[in-house]
């Protein structure tokens, strides 16, 4: 079929284009055109990302056939940045997720977004649209520098989608929030760069991962916890997870593709990418598993108390997103993109699922006003259960592999990892079937008007719905344990070029396969346990007046950490710009500046009599001038 | 030679054709069709086809510094025309003369891009400057103009005295006109002849581009003279004489002493310090102007002080952004009744087109980026950084730079942020795609100067 690979750059185009039309034609466009062209698009990369990932399988493929170099994007002296794509077996699973996600959700939008104006609904496509071609950029870039360019532009569309209500300044502040956290991070990844062009002197990720072993232990050591930095922000980890429950401002299929699918998984895929710059900072490892590790059990706390079907759900994102950085950070690589695909499946499917039930209920999203819609929305219903049973880790369900794969990887590192990351797991299983017997099991407990309405959703909501519910259910059988079947681990094989110098620097320290079997029943056991208290328990739920108290009112109040931060941070903060604000911008600066454009007025108004209106003074001034510079040329020394 | 002599011939045809033509629309067709036949012939000459073979005996010489440069100032006057030869039908009965007397300069400026000995550099600038007094004072009735034609008279006069003092003093010194040669002359001691000699020309030159401090002449010169006169007299007199500059410097200046470095320092800071500070205080915009040419002068002068490869592509590339961006902002006053600040009020709102593009105009004069008149000033200064000496002068034009944007900006806070009763301006449609090719040339020299450079080297 040709060397479809050469024709990469058009996955981007189509969202680039779809765009271009429905943010310029946004007033003319009717509601229909601007679904077709928004989804359409999509449709377009996603076929383009088949073809690609067909080429990639194919025997022949070498990574140099992957570099796609377009033009030189920056040139300076010595750095050449090419504006370059890089295709391989990891960007291109990637650009599947992405658009094959990304297509279900903008179908899905198209019925969700319908009550919006057509200038609105015009403009949210638009955003979409323009996601995901900044997303896929970052995906492809064949550098840091447009990684980052994506990076950027996946941070600018966020914040335009949290903000997209932005009637409501609660939202905008969720905007704001999400924008300035991300930049915190943001800057930790340009330090990064920057670093990297000080000691290699190149951006482009062959020559910086082939100069990594002559590198500094500190230098390597530094460049990584920065990208880390930028990782975190963008990825939601701590300190810097509390913009991702904000941002479920947004529209509800924004939160499921940005906020939990593709763009929060940017930084797994930025340090998968960057693999062998970790594997040589051991340092860096462990504060990568160690931060993910707190953060999975820290979000998973919070979760088990909130009553927001969204925040539940975005909870859970920052603690899976915690898991996989657990992955990266013991070195278990695949297992951390094996997650992210998976995640990828479940978490879009549990959003969109939410987002029905959100539309059935007329904006409602607290857990506590639902209950008993398993009668009246039989597909979201069995789609959401199938989304929980595969987030839980129950078997065969997808997220048993790629939990369990991450979970053994860090067994094998330090088995105090693993026994945490078990309680996480636990607790997940449990605050996602309380989250599914509040709303599904038991009785309505909402208003009549609400329970009057109650409906299933229309097809352009179910199809996606049944979609990924199948992705979610069956995507772990592309990675079985070698346990199981011999070469069972297609992806594994299929990835093993992107890690292979990580791997020879890992040293060989597989679990025995009884161990392995041992960890892998009891945790199911244990899951099952969980899972069956939570639903025999939620589902008897009935409202009460009486306030939560003791750690459970912490936790419903997600540890007090934006109270602290506001306290720690943000408010001194304001107060030394305030200080700033009233000595040095007011008195000193503008003191200077005034002065000075004063004293420039002054010399103006001075310096304008010498102009008198005189020929005779002029000369006279001209004469003087010229006997001046005789004398200069004549009468000084050298 | 092409242009020369084609313009030479074309001032004459269009003096007689005042005879003929009576109508203001066929005179100014004859002379954009002129104007576009003489930049066709010097585009051609710059390809190697000559209409004209004559032996000057090694007095012109023609390389394609001087070509690329007389083709931009061409470009410049046809884009003149095209905006305010309409204006120009305006200010008086002799209207073919007027057109007739910038042939006559455009030829002068020829030869003074091409000048191989002294004789020619004294003639170009005399065909310069003889028919900008006669166009000074050509709205006859206004005192203003009269006044202002008998003060340039006066003292173009004066300079050109000591101009011819000086090459006098040259040639006595070395029994011969040629600039070539002259660098050796020098270095081989110092002759106060010639030293005395080579100072007048360098300070007549100085008053030619309104360096100062010999440049007192300019604001009451380019007040006093109708506003569309004055657009010529600022822009594309002002580069040609300067290009002259430039050439007179390749041959006589060319291994400067350090004295004769802080010479051309003193007259560059005292340019820039005076033409930026006393247009600050300036409240008739024409005014502003005139000082404004003052201040940019003194940019133009870096060229004379680094004297590079990259300060030669640096004048050529100043002199297209500041003549496009002056001549589009007189074009837009020539309409305007009020020419001080207030008389700007309101325009963002009653004129959004022709405030939009004299905004950009204004940017670019300001030395914004993504302007041509920023990039300008970029290889102007890198230019004078790269002589490696008086770093304090290139921080100090930055900072004149600076203050210029409080007197350009003034427009543009005028058109955008005062309420005003300023009315609409009609104006033909022809006008408004003028402006907005210049804006755009403007923006396109900003972000590709080298296509200006294209045919420099090859």
């Amino acid at each position: 079929m040709g060397n479809i690979i050469q024709l990469a750059w058009l996955v981007p185009l189509f969202p680039l284009i779809g765009f271009l039309i429905n943010g310029l034609g946004r007033r003319s466009l009717s509601k229909g055109a601007i679904s077709f062209i928004g989804s359409g698009a999509i449709l377009a990369s996603f076929i383009v990302s088949i073809m690609i990932v067909l080429q990639v399988k194919s025997p022949g493929f070498t990574a140099s056939q992957g570099v796609l170099k377009m033009f030189d994007f920056i040139s300076v002296d010595k750095l050449i940045i090419p504006f370059a794509f890089q295709i391989d077996q990891l960007s291109s699973l990637f650009l599947l997720i992405i658009t094959g996600v990304g297509f279900l959700i903008h179908v899905y939008s198209t019925s969700y977004m319908h009550d919006e104006e057509s200038e609105h609904f015009g403009r949210y496509f638009a955003y979409l649209n323009l996601f995901v071609f900044s997303m896929l950029l970052l995906v492809m870039g064949g550098n840091f520098v447009i990684m980052f360019i994506g990076w950027e532009g996946v941070g600018l569309c966020s914040y335009l989608l949290i903000g997209f209500w932005f009637k409501n300044s609660d939202y905008n502040d969720a905007a704001k929030k999400a924008f300035v956290m991300n930049r915190i991070g943001d800057f930790g990844f340009l330090l990064a760069v920057f670093w990297i062009i000080a000691k290699v002197g190149s951006v482009d990720f062959s020559t910086v991962f082939a100069a990594a072993q002559s590198l500094s232990k500190t230098d390597i050591t530094i460049i990584t916890l920065l990208l880390f930095v930028g990782a975190a922000g963008k990825s939601a980890q701590i300190p810097l997870y509390t913009w991702l429950p904000d941002a479920m401002a947004g529209p509800t299929p924004v939160s499921a593709l940005i906020h939990a699918a593709t763009m929060v998984t940017a930084g797994i895929y930025m340090i998968a990418r960057s693999n062998i710059l970790y594997s040589l900072a051991p340092i860096t490892q462990t504060v990568v598993a160690v931060t993910g590790l707190v953060t999975a059990v820290f979000a998973a706390t919070i979760a088990l108390q909130q009553n927001d079907i969204k925040k539940v759900l975005a909870y859970s994102t920052v603690s899976q997103l915690g898991y996989m950085f657990l992955g990266l950070g013991v070195g278990a690589y695949t297992g951390a993109v094996f997650h992210v695909m998976t995640h990828a499946f479940f978490k879009a499917l549990l959003f969109l699922g939410a987002g029905s039930v959100i539309h059935a209920m007329h904006s409602e999203q607290d857990i506590r006003n639902m209950g008993g819609l398993k009668k009246q929305m039989p597909v979201t219903h069995i789609t959401f259960l199938l989304g929980c049973l595969a987030i839980a880790g129950v078997p065969p369900f997808s997220g048993f592999f790629s939990k369990d794969e991450i979970l053994a990887g860090a067994f094998s590192v330090n088995p105090v990892y693993y026994y945490i990351g078990v309680a996480g797991a636990l607790m997940t299983a449990f605050y996602m079937f309380r989250l599914y017997a509040m709303t599904f099991t038991g009785t309505f407990r909402g208003t009549h008007e609400q329970e009057h309405h109650l409906h299933e959703s229309p097809v352009a909501i179910t199809f996606p719905l049944i979609v990924l519910a199948v992705l979610a259910a069956i995507a772990g059988f592309a990675g079985l344990p070698e346990v199981f079947v011999e070469n069972g681990h297609a992806l594994e094989h299929f990835l093993a070029p992107i890690f292979a110098e990580s791997a020879k620097l890992k040293h060989a320290n597989h679990l025995d396969h009884t161990t392995e079997i041992t960890l892998m029943v009891s945790v199911t056991v244990l899951i099952l346990i969980t899972i069956i208290y939570a639903w025999i328990r939620f589902s008897r739920y009935r409202k009460t007046e009486a306030d939560t108290k003791g750690l459970a009112r912490v936790l419903e109040n997600k540890w007090y950490v934006d109270e602290i931060y506001n306290a720690a941070i943000v408010r001194p903060l304001n107060a030394f710009s305030g200080l700033l604000n009233r000595v040095v911008e007011k008195v000193l600066i503008d003191g200077l500046v005034n002065g000075v454009g004063k004293s420039i007025q002054y010399g103006s108004r001075q310096l304008r009599l010498l102009q008198s209106g005189q020929v005779g003074s002029y000369i006279l001034l001209m004469v003087l001038s010229i006997l001046a510079f005789f004398a200069l040329v004549f009468f000084t020394k050298k | 030679m092409n242009a020369i002599i084609l313009s030479a011939i074309w001032g004459v045809a269009m003096m007689f054709s005042g005879i003929f033509l009576t109508k203001g629309e066929a005179i100014r067709a004859a002379a954009i069709l002129g104007l576009v036949v003489l930049l066709g012939v010097n585009i051609a000459e710059l390809y190697g086809y000559r209409l004209f073979n004559i032996d000057t005996r090694g007095m012109l010489s023609f390389n394609s510094f001087s070509l690329v440069f007389n083709a931009v100032l061409f470009g410049c006057t046809l884009i003149y025309f095209l905006l305010s030869s309409k204006d120009i039908l305006k200010v008086g009965t002799n209207k073919a003369e007027y057109f007739s007397l910038i042939f006559f300069v455009l030829s002068g400026v020829s030869i003074a891009s091409s000048f191989n000995t002294l004789l020619m550099l004294f003639l170009g600038i005399e065909i310069i400057s003889i028919p900008l007094y006669i166009l000074t004072g050509s709205d006859r009735k206004n005192l203003k103009s009269n006044e202002a034609a008998l003060k340039y008279f006066l003292m173009g006069s004066f300079s050109t005295g000591i101009m011819v003092m000086g090459i006098a003093l040259i040639y006595g010194a070395r029994g011969s006109f040629d600039i070539a040669g002259m660098n050796t002359a020098m270095q081989q001691g110092l002759n106060p002849l010639l030293l005395s000699g080579l100072l007048l020309l360098l300070i007549s030159m100085a008053f030619k581009v309104s360096a100062a401090p010999f440049h007192f002449w300019t604001p009451d010169v380019y007040d006093g003279a109708p506003t569309v006169f004055t657009s010529f007299m600022a822009t594309i007199v002002k580069a040609g004489v300067f290009v002259a500059f430039l050439r007179l410097f390749d041959g006589a200046y060319g291994s400067m002493s350090d004295k004769w470095k802080l010479v051309v320092v003193i007259i560059i800071a005292a340019t820039l310090l005076i033409g930026n500070i006393t247009a600050v205080f300036q409240q008739s915009v024409k005014r502003m102007l005139a000082y404004s040419s003052i201040a940019q002068a003194g940019f133009m002068f870096f060229a004379l002080f680094s004297y590079n490869d990259l300060s030669k592509e640096g004048l050529l590339l100043y002199s297209a952004a500041y003549c496009l961006a002056t001549t589009g902002i007189f074009a837009i006053l020539i309409k305007m009744k009020d020419y001080t600040f207030d008389g700007f009020n309101g325009m963002g709102k009653s004129n959004p087109l022709l405030a939009a593009t004299n905004t950009i105009f204004l940017l670019s004069l300001a030395g914004i980026p993504l302007t041509a008149g920023f990039t300008a000033k970029f290889y102007m200064l890198s230019s004078a950084i790269k002589t490696g000496t008086y770093g304090w002068l290139v921080i100090l034009a930055v900072l004149c730079a600076a203050v210029s944007v409080y007197y350009y900006f003034r427009v543009i806070q005028s058109m955008y942020f005062k309420e005003g009763d300023s009315q609409r301006i009609e104006v033909s449609s022809s006008f408004r795609l003028g402006l907005v090719v210049i804006s755009a040339i403007i923006i396109l020299l900003g972000i590709f100067p080298q296509i200006l450079f294209y045919k420099l080297y090859f």
